[in-house]
């Protein structure tokens, strides 16, 4: 497989409702920000190429609706993700408290080969508004404490170390993706064998 | 190839062919060609989202979008033409279908040569508008990416086995999963089903050198969804589509072969609704409820968790706190 292949990252945003997930992904992507909050339905996704160590990907990032906590957004959501981004509010504590089960969500649902080792990113966000009430440290701390997540400090509305946060989401996504890369080879040629009853395969296949 | 696939004994596929009657629609005035469709989803949505297979496909190879998007009240008609033997006649005849249909505009999702022709189709109706949206999935917007170009007139003296040979020939398989394998099964079954004419007819539309004017379509809403594995397009002419729709959202998808309608249908799925969700509440809806709402049993992917699960729904519904 060459290396230089194309990559799709896929990156998975989770965290209560009114975080900021929306805002962040759309500071990010499109370099905006509406202080209008309207709820994210369901889930929805953008596309967008950036350049990792000079290498081109794609990162496919996916919104989610803070409020489907407890509904499964099932798998064919979760599946194949590279990296998952938590936010919370710095201005609101019981968001920040959600992390843990938030991260708990996504493993159970993604189920992800090496769970110890997922990269997650932490984002406290809305870090311009003055009533601040989860502390730096308390952010750093829980951060340190599950594998040493990176953590970020953000503001989607005044942009404040967006571009940097997904700098790393995407670098950590890519280490992912590649490694997850050379987990695939194996299984899946065995699983292909012992699937194929005897038929050649080769040649069974349909260009159009 | 006596076995029958994984696929197509699998308690899904058995309980579609059971539940929904293939009808056979002639369009044209010779009635030895008929259009075969299976419809499914209420009657009162006169915008359906319509799907057109790929060159080997029949219209059950959409088994699972029919099946999927039934629960989120989608009307969907996989739609599979008869002989036609250039695209101005397959065109007009698909024109004829829908009014037979009594549709006024639709919604297309289209793999390979259906998503080529599904632009053709629109381009051709710009006048008089009869495609809401497209999905374009693994797909291409100029047939000159095919190797077959000069030949492609020859087409129609050729036997079956010859042509069967052309679609089947040019793949390695050596990095599919099990899901992708029994894809490939089950289309290239589907395969053995078409006659010589079906077959000549689909590939000299496929390699017979013509190309869509992407931007007589700019005003329509596109998504294209494409597969990066090694098997399906090649990365040069997935980025000449996306080149020709830069307003359309890229729903890429990490693997899943040629077919990922099939084996990688929940992906699928999730991306069409995404794709039909913003028609919403307009008369442009392709689905009788509201695709913005969580179902009760919630999201638009669940449904393929375990394939029959859409009838029982109602059990699925978590309250939530």
């Amino acid at each position: 497989m060459s290396s230089r292949k194309k990559l799709l990252l896929k990156v998975i945003i989770l965290g209560d409702s009114g975080v900021g997930k929306t805002s962040l992904m759309n500071q990010f992507v499109n370099k905006k920000f509406s202080n209008q909050y309207k709820a994210t339905i369901g889930a929805d996704f953008l596309t967008k190429e950036v350049i990792v160590d000079d290498r081109i990907v794609t990162m496919q990032i996916w919104d989610t609706a803070g409020q489907e906590r407890f509904q499964s957004l099932g798998v064919a959501f979760y599946r194949g993700a590279d990296c998952c981004v938590l936010v919370f509010d710095v201005t609101a504590p019981n968001t920040f408290k959600s992390l843990e089960s938030w991260r708990d969500e996504f493993l159970i649902q993604a189920s992800p080969r090496d769970p110890d080792n997922f990269p997650f990113v932490i984002l406290g966000n809305k870090v311009d508004l003055d009533n601040r009430a989860v502390s730096v440290k308390r952010g750093q701390q829980w951060c340190q404490s599950k594998n040493d997540i990176p953590y970020f400090e953000t503001s989607a509305k005044e942009a404040v170390n967006v571009e940097l946060a997904f700098q790393t989401i995407a670098r950590n996504a890519l280490a992912q993706e590649t490694e997850a890369e050379l987990y695939n080879e194996f299984p899946d040629q065995i699983k292909l064998n012992a699937n194929d009853n005897g038929r050649n395969r080769d040649g069974d296949n349909c260009a159009c | 190839m006596s076995c029958a696939s994984e696929l197509s004994q699998s308690h899904e596929y058995l309980s579609f062919r059971s539940s929904i009657p293939l009808r056979k629609i002639v369009v044209d005035s010779d009635n030895s060609k008929a259009w075969k469709i299976f419809d499914s989803g209420p009657r009162s949505v006169a915008c359906p989202l319509i799907c057109l297979p790929p060159v080997s496909g029949t219209a059950d190879i959409y088994y699972k979008q029919v099946m999927g998007l039934a629960s989120r009240g989608v009307r969907v008609i996989s739609a599979e033409a008869p002989p036609y033997w250039n695209l101005k006649e397959w065109c007009d005849g698909f024109k004829r279908l829908i009014d037979i249909l009594e549709l006024g505009k639709v919604h297309i999702f289209g793999a390979s040569l259906g998503g080529f022709i599904a632009q053709k189709f629109a381009e051709l109706t710009r006048n008089f508008p009869r495609v809401v949206s497209l999905v374009l999935c693994n797909t291409f917007a100029d047939t000159s990416v095919f190797e077959y170009n000069d030949s492609a007139a020859l087409f129609w003296l050729l036997p079956s086995l010859v042509l069967k040979r052309m679609l089947m020939g040019n793949f390695t398989t050596d990095k599919v999963d099990t899901r992708m394998a029994e894809s490939i099964d089950f289309m290239v079954e589907k395969l053995e089903t078409l006659t010589q004419s079906e077959l000549a007819s689909r590939l000299t539309l496929n390699c017979t050198p013509n190309y869509v004017q992407p931007h007589l379509l700019s005003d329509i809403p596109v998504t294209i969804m494409d597969v990066w594995d090694e098997s399906a397009l090649s990365s040069h002419v997935r980025e000449d589509l996306y080149k020709s729709y830069p307003h359309a959202k890229l729903a890429h998808l990490k693997s899943g072969g040629n077919f990922p309608y099939l084996s990688r249908s929940d992906e699928v799925n999730l991306h069409l609704l995404i794709h039909l969700r913003q028609f919403d509440g307009t008369e442009l809806s392709s689905s009788y409820l509201s695709l913005h709402k969580m179902p009760p049993s919630q999201s638009p992917t669940d449904s393929e968790e375990s394939p029959i699960n859409y009838f029982n729904q109602s059990e699925k519904y978590v309250q939530i706190s």
